[in-house]
């Protein structure tokens, strides 16, 4: 199995799930406004935070993303109410049970990003993707895809001994 | 037959010692052959990989069967990957499959993939059991001790039954093992180490497990079997079952699988894994109709398939009374009570 | 990881009496029950073939009473048996079931949760002493060295609001908390290396999914997990669909899981399934003072919300 060699410089692929409301909004601004920043985020559009279920972030990461974002209304600004009012809470315990498995909280920002904050959204967008350049690729989920069972491997010991020679 | 047998009495018969036992393991593993075996894996053994011969553990039974060597819990059987306008679809290559011994697989064990070898050879040849099987060696080992959930000699076989080993290994006093080849690749094992197999009279064997299990009558069994699959009977003994899946994924004998395509439009595999008819979802069809609706109705199909219908079809039992699925049963759902019931019933 | 027996005591920790009290005292109530009619069914525990063996049994005739028992094997948490799912194993009507104050918290969330009515149950509660770890010889008797992790810490060995109480509870020593050290030393350790260690742990799950079938919390009829449109969690049997498998069950259960420990106990493969749960419940009895089946909660912590919700983790 090859350990990724830097050939090129890493680009982190980040995946925001964000709400229609208020973050989309604002991303929306900061582009009209011509704003720059990382075109590395790639935006899932949600009615609202209350919709996003914690296995998307999950997903996400299986799915080869490096970073991902939540960010909604700010508290008392929800277009249904009070969606982001039990986001809050639902990804206060998810965090808890993300760290306690073993992924690295670093590599996940929640943010409220109202429909007139275009720079709160290049702030947040840019301050993620460089933590996570930084950081590096998430190898861990990929490196868990690869994984399976002894019996299922068809390579031979000696194929499987000159895979693991292989820096 | 996948195995020619041969039993030659004039051989002298052969000891090998625990400590030539561990370096037979070592130097076929230095060998590049694969040795699975059991091992102890944090709190549990189970029949895994070997990286040295002092890994062996022969302790105690391995919470899993030794099936998984031969019908591994998952496995790709197809990949594929969307290049431009066209799709490459690539096969695994069996033959890069490695050999393997088996080593220290308990009669319940070492006999279940020969009752399998008829379903994986029937309509279709399934390589991906029968290829690991062509390259497989099974070294079987006699069960000095027994518990009260084994029941080997309830299905016709024995703690020193020899079915379906290669070589059979019967503990001695001493610390040794007499050896016993029973098929050429048995024999090809023991030609190929004759320093580590010892000629001569072998010590005196350890007294062997006495698995307290009545015996049962299956043909009486099959009989009844034939003619209750509506009976109160299965609600009464098996309401109570969860429906999940431990007992089918211990067993050395079940051998279920599910095929699934993972992945993405890009790229992805096709997987096949164990599956269980404990699952409620097992016969669940697209119309949503499910024939096996209630939980009584898959554990009958559970008690059918190993005693009536592989019979039917193989003239074999599914079932080496290997005991698994009674210690795991999380709600206490007991094999050999069902099958004493029955016999009574009969 | 089950506990090994090590240095531990084997000494009986109560007396054969007890066990005996409380067998007698739950026969008594249930043939009460079913000769007056008062109920369909009583949901207990009788003895298997194995010795020292105890299983789930329904009970619908008086005579059949006499089959019920009490002891340290009763470990299965039957009101499991009173959710949507397992409704086949029950008959319709007034139901009696025998609980052990661990069953009792997850029957109060089911309540809590419009799962059952409590005008439909007949609650026959248990001062129980505590029951076996998996994987023990039963024919033993219940010691420090075969005392399941999760009754060592109980604070619910004499259920509360039952309708009636078998047996009274004998005197019994302060155990170690093996499971609080467990999840402590987890905790100490850096994100990597809890995810070496659930790496490792769940490379070993076979997915035969037994957490989920003995979970009274695990009532959805079609559960998330065994959809394919959308496929949420990869179905087959390798370390990568099964860490998503076990993530995405102990965030449906956090703040409902009432820390029955039937997951760990039915796990084949000895994964410390009840960490990940006992971390959830730690977290949400800090962060928002809440403690599941204590009382039936129509709305738990993930359902409901307070205004000014700690929110320091979001910019």
């Amino acid at each position: 199995m090859h350990t990724e060699k830097h050939h090129h410089a890493f680009e982190p692929k980040i995946v925001a799930f964000v709400c229609t409301w208020c973050t989309y909004a604002g991303a929306d601004l900061a582009g009209t406004s011509r704003m720059q920043y990382p075109p590395n985020v790639r935006v899932v559009k949600f009615p609202c935070t209350g919709r996003i279920d914690p296995v998307f972030i999950l997903r996400a990461f299986q799915k080869g993303a490096d970073g991902v974002l939540v960010s909604g209304c700010h508290p008392g600004d929800c277009h249904y109410m009070a969606g982001n009012f039990h986001a809050r809470r639902r990804f206060t315990a998810f965090r808890a049970l993300l760290d306690f498995v073993g992924v690295d909280l670093n590599r996940i920002q929640f943010s409220w990003v109202s429909a007139a904050e275009g720079g709160k959204w290049v702030e947040v967008v840019t301050e993620l993707t460089e933590r996570v350049r930084a950081m590096g690729p998430m190898r861990e989920f990929r490196e868990l895809d690869m994984e399976e069972h002894w019996s299922a491997h068809v390579n031979t010991p000696e194929l499987q001994a000159v895979y693991n020679a292989i820096p | 037959m996948l195995h020619s047998y041969r039993r030659d009495d004039t051989i002298m018969p052969r000891t090998i010692t625990a400590q030539n036992l561990q370096a037979l393991i070592d130097a076929l593993i230095a060998a590049n052959i694969r040795v699975v075996g059991p091992k102890r894996v944090d709190s549990l053994c189970l029949y895994a990989p070997l990286a040295k011969g002092e890994e062996l553990d022969l302790s105690e039974l391995p919470r899993r069967s030794a099936k998984e060597t031969f019908l591994p819990p998952a496995e790709e059987i197809l990949s594929f990957e969307r290049q431009g306008a066209s799709t490459s679809v690539r096969s695994p290559d069996l033959s890069r499959l490695p050999a393997t011994v088996l080593i220290g697989a308990r009669p319940c064990d070492a006999a279940a993939p020969g009752i399998l070898d008829a379903v994986f050879s029937w309509d279709y040849q399934d390589d991906f059991f029968l290829e690991r099987r062509r390259k497989t060696t099974i070294v079987g080992i006699a069960c000095t001790k027994a518990d009260d959930a084994c029941f080997c000699t309830a299905v016709g076989l024995s703690p020193d039954s020899r079915q379906g080993s290669d070589l059979f290994l019967t503990p001695l006093e001493g610390d040794s093992y007499a050896a016993e080849a029973l098929t050429d690749k048995g024999a090809a094992l023991l030609e190929r180490h004759p320093e580590l197999f010892v000629q001569g009279e072998t010590g005196r064997p350890l007294p062997l497990a006495e698995p307290r299990a009545a015996k049962v009558d299956l043909a009486k069994i099959k009989t009844w079997l034939d003619g209750h699959f509506e009976s109160p009977f299965w609600g009464e003994i098996a309401s109570h079952c969860v429906g999940c899946g431990t007992c089918a994924f211990l067993c050395p004998t079940c051998h279920c699988f599910d095929i699934v395509d993972e992945g993405s439009e890009a790229a992805g595999c096709r997987r096949k894994f164990w599956d269980a008819c404990g699952f409620s979802k097992f016969t669940l069809h697209a119309s949503s109709h499910n024939p096996r609706n209630t939980q009584a109705d898959r554990f009958r199909n559970r008690v059918m398939h190993k005693f009536k219908y592989y019979h039917d079809k193989f003239g074999r039992t599914l079932c080496t009374g290997c005991g698994r699925c009674i210690r795991a049963c999380p709600v206490g759902i007991d094999l050999v009570a069902v099958l004493e019931d029955i016999n009574t019933q009969g | 990881m089950n506990q090994t027996a090590q240095n531990l005591d084997s000494a009986p920790l109560v007396d054969e009496t007890y066990y005996a009290a409380v067998t007698e005292a739950i026969r008594a109530e249930a043939a009460r029950l079913l000769t007056d009619g008062r109920v369909a069914a009583v949901i207990g525990y009788v003895a298997g073939r194995r010795a020292g063996s105890a299983l789930p049994a329904v009970i619908t005739t008086p005579e059949r009473a006499g089959e019920l028992i009490f002891s340290p094997a009763c470990r299965n948490n039957l009101s499991v048996y009173l959710t949507k799912p397992k409704q086949d194993a029950v008959p319709k009507g007034k139901l009696a079931i025998v609980v052990k104050g661990c069953d009792l918290r997850a029957l109060a969330g089911l309540l809590g949760e419009s799962q059952i009515r409590r005008e439909n149950l007949h609650i026959i509660g248990i001062a129980c002493a505590g029951v076996f770890a998996a994987n023990v010889d039963q024919s033993l008797p219940l010691s420090e060295a075969t005392i399941a992790k999760k009754c060592r810490e109980c604070t619910v060995h004499l259920p509360k609001e039952v309708d009636f109480m078998a047996g009274t509870l004998p005197m019994l020593p302060q155990l170690a908390p093996v499971e609080a050290e467990e999840l402590a030393r987890l905790e100490a350790l850096t994100p990597a290396e809890r995810w070496a260690f659930w790496k490792e742990q769940f490379s070993r799950c076979i997915r035969c999914l037994a957490c989920r079938q003995v979970c009274p919390f695990c009532f959805c009829t079609q559960c998330l997990c065994d959809r394919n449109r959308p496929q949420t969690v990869e179905n087959s049997v390798r370390p990568a669909g099964n860490l998503s498998w076990h993530i995405v069950r102990a965030m449906h259960l956090a703040g409902r899981c009432a820390g029955c420990a039937e997951c760990e106990r039915a796990c084949p493969m000895d994964i410390p399934l009840n960490l990940l749960n006992r971390k959830m419940a730690e977290e949400l009895k800090e962060r928002f003072d809440y403690e599941a089946g204590l009382s039936p909660q129509e709305k738990g912590p993930l359902t409901s919300y307070q205004e000014d919700d700690d929110e320091s983790f979001i910019k």
